[in-house]
């Protein structure tokens, strides 16, 4: 039988867990000695050597990325806390910051440490209220105890930490349209290079990391890299915040090691699919994540290399499970509705293109569009993608393009025939 | 001198200047890379992604050509399928939005999107649903008027106003399609530089209240000039046209580029100067009080200095050298006084660290390099000796009252050289032995040189109905040695060594000539 395996998730359950003496009494703040007493850069090797990768979504090593910091820079380093949690079917980092704060901020204590940072910013998206409230309170209660502030841990050594709120656009969750709303700006991505560990906040060196990878870090650091690696597979070690939603039984955040395979997950926590309908779709990482037919799904294991050799994404393991009740066009229109309305606007192919999809997706479902229509839908999602600044248009364009062509006959059946003026039209143009 | 560095560009070898981006170090040798945001004075922001370009091994291998530096071997691909489609792709996207309303747009014919059509798309609309609506003829203040719709979202106006003029009244609001340029309600621009963004803009979103409808961009002729409405002497370009049966009229001055002046800019104040040039012109010349042939007034005029016991000359410190060196060679002939007394010209704390000066006469250093007189007192005292007084063009009403240049000529006979009613006061200007109408600045050749000591040509391109006699010829035909503008230019050289080596006006480089302090003073 699966069992979750508890790092990050071990105080969820705890009542009032996100107070201070609580956690305490569970064990939160106990490597902060083992901390100060290591150097800096062993800090960061031990993390390098966890195998620790960026849970936003890109999973990026933490370790490699924490090592692109300029050396011997008179400027002051910066870490930012990506907490803008936003992408659909996403709900993971939200537990953190409502069930156990403290580990986040302990967490936070580590990563400055390294990096030699004495100011953070939590950037917590702006519909996250209650988790903000906690959060700010766990913070107080923490300066208050002298755990950070002017002497963290009765060392030598100052960290501030400064809760931002978004005012509600998923643009903001990518890490340069994050640093520009901190600065009070538009949130717009920034062109890269730059990038952020060389120019960031306040064009200052800066390190960005997503509040689960923030709160691996306490059980890294007090256990060892070794015995982190020991969940997981080699290429992507430790466990991971599964969230687990749509049509299932259980729906629910599920800790796991990396590696298990997804329809086992599906059926063994999550109950399977729920009325017991068949299984129609997977999104395996959140919206942006390309589906996975229920065939590709039954092959497919939960890590970074198993998703990329399925031609999709490990994204930030929320898992949507689709059953046959499920419009696939009409889940085409929803997505592409979400990521046309948070374009942020800068770059011409997805400010134009997003829309012009979203236009012609609701044609296809209205049933007023015709096989030129799909077509056109089709190559927008290769004209768009791979020209802009960020990667929104990606996303919008990579799950639009699996769900047309592995669902393609659910769109053609939606098409009415092509009008003949508009065939005489055409062929009268040719001549 | 830059240093040069030798790249590839599909394959072929060029050499161009280090440290500029692509699209300026290869438009430099004639290769045009597309772009919308990018602009040279106002940097890179990357947002239009026309001009993404491939770099053969590059990592990334499609960068923007804006952000990219120009480097030493590089492999830059621009007829790759791949940046063609690109270039495709995106004019397509930023076409769906489009009104593409081009026969009522004032851009038609200069406009990018036009242009960038016809070279990198050229294909039918695939624009099967209905296109975002947005605002039109939104009034931006300052005399810009905009269309959201027509708006590629490429930001210029915006950096404009933040970067250069730093009064940031625009910005972009809203995301996706929805994104558009507005201003902060209640706080339109408001600024002496707000028109330029007119000029920035890449299509015909922002429009020019004062241009809009007049005229399409290519029925206007252009001429290379200067402004004259102060002493920076911004580069400009006057079109005009000549409509049938009607007269050569100057539709708009928008700046030309020259790093050493004015960047790529000019004041609104500026701009507005063509209407003096159009309207309330004078128009006859006139001998006590009738209109009369030229040759009678200068007659009439040379036998006055002729018999005179003191005569006084006043040129106008916006005259060119030429016309300057002109008169200085009558009065040298004659034994008359010159002097270019304009105090009223001077409009204190009128100027900014920009553009505008404080002094409005174009050529206020040229009167200086040729040792004209300009002080008050001067003025004065051979005004009250002199029983015959010749204004060549300079509009004393700036600098004294009516009263004041009646009291001053009250037994002196006039004969006033001017382009507009009024230079002389209404009251004196009815006393006055003669009048003749003389040419403006957008209607003859010449050099002036500005308040930094940089000597600049320009080109007159208006050709009036009504033919006018510039200064050089009124000079001449009141007796001057200088006979046309070929003679006086070869006086100003004589005076100003620096010019010795130009053959002619039109000699001089684009960019101008600085003569240094001390060449002005041998």
């Amino acid at each position: 039988m699966m069992q979750e395996a508890k790092i990050l998730s071990a105080k969820f359950a705890i009542k009032n867990s996100n107070k201070l003496t609580v956690a305490k009494k569970h064990g939160a703040y106990q490597t902060l000695d083992k901390l100060f007493s290591s150097k800096q850069g062993d800090v960061i090797e031990i993390v390098k050597n966890s195998g620790l990768r960026g849970r936003g979504g890109a999973g990026f090593p933490t370790g490699m990325k924490w090592s692109f910091l300029p050396k011997g820079l008179d400027k002051p380093v910066y870490l930012a806390v990506n907490a803008d949690e936003s992408e659909p079917g996403t709900f993971k980092d939200r537990y953190i910051l409502a069930q156990d704060p403290h580990l986040l901020i302990e967490g936070i204590i580590i990563a400055c440490y390294a990096i030699n940072s004495h100011d953070a910013y939590i950037y917590i998206r702006g519909e996250y209220t209650t988790q903000r409230t906690i959060l700010q309170n766990a913070i107080d209660e923490a300066c208050k105890a002298g755990l950070i502030g002017e002497k963290v841990g009765k060392q030598n050594y100052r960290i501030n930490i400064t809760i931002h709120r978004g005012a509600g656009a998923y643009i903001c969750g990518e890490e340069t349209a994050l640093l520009e709303s901190i600065e009070g700006k538009k949130g717009q991505p920034r062109s890269k290079p730059p990038f952020p560990a060389v120019e960031g906040l306040y064009a200052c060196p800066t390190i960005i990391n997503n509040v689960q990878s923030i709160a691996s870090l306490p059980w890294i650091i007090q256990n060892g890299a070794m015995a982190y690696k020991r969940y997981g597979i080699e290429s992507a070690t430790g466990t991971h915040l599964f969230g687990i939603s749509g049509h299932v039984e259980k729906p629910g955040v599920y800790e796991l090691p990396f590696g298990l395979p997804l329809l086992d997950v599906i059926n063994e926590m999550a109950g399977g699919v729920w009325k017991g309908r068949k299984l129609k779709g997977v999104i395996p990482g959140g919206s942006s994540c390309p589906v996975l037919t229920p065939e590709e799904a039954a092959t497919a294991t939960l890590d970074y290399a198993s998703m990329a050799e399925h031609k999709t994404m490990f994204g930030s393991g929320g898992i949507v499970v689709l059953d046959e009740t499920v419009s696939m066009p009409e889940l085409a229109v929803n997505l592409t509705q979400f990521y046309h309305h948070e374009s942020c606007g800068q770059c011409t192919p997805c400010r134009e293109g997003l829309g012009w999809m979203e236009k012609i997706l609701k044609k296809i479902v209205a049933g007023e569009a015709t096989m030129r229509d799909l077509n056109l839908v089709r190559e927008l999602c290769d004209n768009i993608e791979g020209k802009t600044v960020c990667v929104l248009a990606a996303a919008c364009t990579m799950p639009i393009r699996a769900l047309l062509d592995k669902y393609r006959d659910e769109f053609e059946a939606l098409l009415k025939p092509e009008p003949t003026d508009a065939v005489t039209e055409a062929s009268a143009e040719q001549e | 001198m830059t240093e040069m560095i030798k790249l590839f560009v599909n394959g072929e070898e060029v050499e161009v200047e280090s440290g500029k981006n692509l699209i300026d170090a290869l438009e430099k040798v004639g290769i045009e890379i597309p772009h919308f945001c990018y602009h040279p004075a106002l940097g890179a922001d990357g947002n239009c992604r026309m001009c993404l370009v491939g770099i053969e091994d590059g990592r990334p291998p499609v960068v923007p050509a804006c952000k990219t530096l120009a480097k030493e071997g590089m492999k830059v691909l621009l007829d790759a399928d791949n940046i063609k489609k690109i270039q495709h792709d995106v004019m397509e996207l930023e076409f769906i939005n489009h009104p593409t309303d081009c026969p009522i747009c004032d851009q038609a014919g200069e406009c990018k999107l036009q242009d960038y059509y016809m070279k990198y798309e050229g294909t039918e609309s695939r624009m099967w649903v209905p296109q975002v609506t947005k605002r039109k003829m939104q009034d931006f203040g300052g005399g810009v008027i905009h269309d959201q719709e027509r708006c590629v979202a490429c930001g210029r106006c915006v950096r404009f106003l933040r970067q250069i003029t730093r009064t940031g009244e625009l910005g972009l609001v809203n995301r996706g399609d929805d994104c558009r340029v507005e201003f902060f309600p209640g706080r339109p621009i408001n600024n002496r530089y707000g028109l330029n963004v007119v000029d920035l803009c890449p299509v015909g979103a922002l429009t020019s209240a004062d241009f809009r409808f007049k005229q399409r961009a290519w029925f206007l002729k252009r001429a290379e000039s200067i402004c004259h409405g102060c002493s920076k002497g911004c580069n400009i370009m006057v079109d005009h046209n000549k409509e049938k049966y009607e007269d050569d009229i100057i539709y708009r001055l928008r700046p030309r580029q020259n790093e050493q002046v004015n960047g790529w800019f000019m004041c609104d104040e500026g701009r507005m100067t063509y209407k003096l040039e159009n309207d309330n012109r004078l128009e006859e010349c006139t001998l006590a009080g009738a209109v009369r042939p030229l040759a009678d007034i200068f007659a009439d005029a040379e036998r006055r200095i002729e018999r005179a016991t003191k005569v006084l000359f006043l040129v106008s410190p916006s005259a060119s050298l030429e016309q300057l060196a002109a008169v200085q060679a009558l009065a040298e002939k004659t034994g008359a006084t010159v002097s270019a007394f304009s105090d009223g010209y001077i409009v204190k704390d009128d100027g900014d660290d920009f553009l505008i000066k404080d002094d409005k006469a174009a050529n206020r250093a040229g009167v200086d390099l040729l040792g004209i007189a300009k002080s008050r007192t001067h003025f004065d005292n051979m005004a009250k000796e002199a029983d015959v007084f010749i204004n060549f063009g300079n509009d004393l009403s700036r600098s004294l009252s009516e009263e004041q240049i009646g009291r001053l000529f009250s037994d002196t006979w006039v004969l006033n050289g001017a382009t507009h009613p009024g230079q002389l006061g209404a009251v004196m200007e009815k006393k006055v032995g003669s009048s003749i109408a003389l040419r403006s600045w957008s209607e003859y050749h010449g050099v002036v040189v500005n308040c930094d000591g940089i000597a600049q040509k320009f080109v007159g391109g208006v050709m009036k109905n009504v033919e006018r006699p510039d200064i050089v010829e009124m000079a001449a035909g009141l007796g001057s040695p200088a006979t046309g503008t070929a003679a006086a230019w070869a006086l100003v050289q004589k005076k100003i060594p620096a010019l010795a080596e130009f053959g002619g006006f039109l000699e001089l480089p684009a960019e101008g000539v600085k003569l240094t302090d001390n060449e002005a003073g041998k």
